[in-house]
């Protein structure tokens, strides 16, 4: 009986530690996703002057689910009715996703800049602002990579030391 | 779709929900409904024969200060939906002030401008805007067809009339009808630049009113240019072109008449005497380079035709006036 509550200690927080060294991953797919979108949108509006709705359409359609389910929706959301301008549906569709994405509150907050002047000015400040946004993506990623080769198979010997040591302490 | 599927989702929610009780309450008005007028800070006002202001609940009333007051927001943020939430995409159209939507409804910007070395740039921020409900009339051009064409073949015609009285939508079935060869005129290829796209309507190169088989179109092109990439490329028999009227389109028409290839346009006047004080188009009578003048008028409400002329002669071939109705 023993024996098997010690096994179940440790294989939860083996568990755990691959989840979590999993997210860290998970969040550099994520950046380097969006730096990919990002990118291909500046495309669309620098050299089609393609409107957002069509471009995020276009785009999302080309991308991982999860990155795909956010664009997507942001463009259903610029493509309706309900009169919101496209920084009202950016915010909008960023809160709705904040719980599903695996990214830290300083990717939220470029992502939340990135709104402000959304659709709002001329094709050239546009593409400024999104090459920034690029930019300020790239720099994220780097960081999340490296952050992946450290961590990574710390966070699971982690989970395993852990599991064990439990054991070990009330065995 | 009816006019109000292609305008009324491009207004904000507050004003358009009061233009939506508007058409359930008084639908009379609303099929007659010409213009729709945001102004900052003043009452929602349509046009449509008689001015009148919009209530928050849809009741049309005469009183300004019972109508649904227009906020400088409500303008800006209209003209941002119309731009598909990206105003980058409509450069061009601040620059020339109106946009045209699908359906080719036409829509008047004002407001602060930004002016570079001189001439105008942008609209910077605008601050009133008119949206012009554009109607398609099919058939309206039949009755003059026989005025307007000898042996099937189209006259080169100049159609005048004041604002709102029906020009384009003139213009529009008549282009319509040669194209197809209607009312048994020989069809013709047609070739029409509509530099404001308000005669085809198009929505993204696609013309949304129906300006008949045989027509091409090139829209948003200046005149001049236009004319000649059709000439050389498209080989149409008949040049259309909108409104004409500043000075360079004179010397465009004569140049198109050395061609052989028929014309028709519409100008800006209030009528032939009108017509013959505007220096630029007194010139294309006086040398009889238009062999047929249409008139119309808002006399009997809009689409009032006053008669048709002999541009070279100037005798009335047609001086009953009437109201050009679809007969069907």
């Amino acid at each position: 009986m023993k024996m098997i509550g010690a096994f179940l200690v440790i294989a939860a927080s083996t568990m755990a530690g691959w989840v979590y060294s999993t997210l860290l991953k998970k969040r550099l797919h994520l950046l380097n996703a969006l730096v990919q979108c990002f990118q291909w949108l500046e495309t669309e509006v620098g050299y089609g002057s393609v409107p957002l709705g069509e471009a995020f359409m276009r785009i999302s359609a080309r991308l991982p689910k999860e990155v795909h389910v956010l664009l997507s929706s942001f463009a259903a959301e610029l493509n309706g009715t309900a009169g919101l301008t496209a920084d009202e549906a950016w915010q909008k569709i960023l809160t709705q996703n904040r719980e599903g994405l695996a990214l830290k509150a300083e990717d939220w907050a470029l992502l939340t800049d990135f709104g402000w002047t959304l659709g709002t000015t001329d094709r050239e400040h546009q593409v400024s602002a999104i090459r920034q946004t690029i930019a300020r993506l790239r720099h994220q990623a780097t960081e999340a990579e490296e952050e992946c080769e450290k961590n990574e198979r710390l966070y699971r010997y982690l989970g395993i030391a852990a599991g064990t040591l439990v054991v070990l302490l009330f065995y | 779709m009816g006019y109000a599927e292609q305008v009324l989702p491009f207004l904000v929610p507050r004003i358009r929900w009061a233009l939506e009780k508007f058409r359930r309450v008084a639908p009379e008005k609303w099929v007659k409904l010409e213009e729709i007028r945001l102004r900052a800070e003043q009452p929602l006002q349509v046009e449509g024969g008689q001015s009148l202001f919009v209530r928050a609940d849809g009741v049309p009333t005469t009183r300004p200060d019972q109508a649904l007051k227009v906020e400088a927001p409500d303008v800006l943020r209209t003209v941002q939906l119309m731009g598909g939430n990206s105003l980058y995409t409509l450069e061009e159209e601040l620059k020339e002030g109106f946009i045209t939507l699908a359906g080719g409804h036409r829509v008047g910007l004002a407001g602060e401008c930004l002016v570079g070395r001189g001439s105008l740039l942008r609209l910077k921020r605008v601050t009133s805007i008119n949206i012009r409900i554009a109607r398609q009339l099919k058939g309206i051009s039949l009755q003059l067809l026989p005025f307007l064409t000898r042996d099937g073949r189209p006259l080169r015609t100049i159609i005048i009339s004041p604002p709102q009285a029906g020009k384009t939508t003139l213009l529009r079935d008549l282009i319509r009808s040669f194209s197809n060869g209607e009312a048994g005129s020989a069809p013709v290829k047609v070739g029409l630049v509509d530099e404001r796209g308000e005669v085809a309507g198009s929505y993204r190169g696609v013309p949304q009113l129906d300006v008949g088989m045989r027509t091409d179109v090139l829209t948003g092109c200046p005149k001049r240019e236009g004319v000649f990439l059709l000439l050389r490329s498209m080989g149409p028999q008949l040049i259309a072109t909108d409104e004409i009227g500043r000075p360079g389109d004179l010397d465009l028409i004569e140049e198109i008449l050395n061609t052989g290839v028929g014309f028709i346009t519409t100008a800006h006047a209030w009528d032939t005497k009108d017509l013959a004080l505007r220096p630029s188009l007194q010139r294309l009578c006086a040398q009889g380079l238009v062999e047929r003048v249409v008139v119309l008028s808002r006399r009997l409400g809009p689409g009032t035709l006053e008669g048709v002329w002999n541009g070279r002669t100037k005798e009335a071939l047609l001086s009953q006036v009437q109201r050009l109705e679809v007969k069907g």
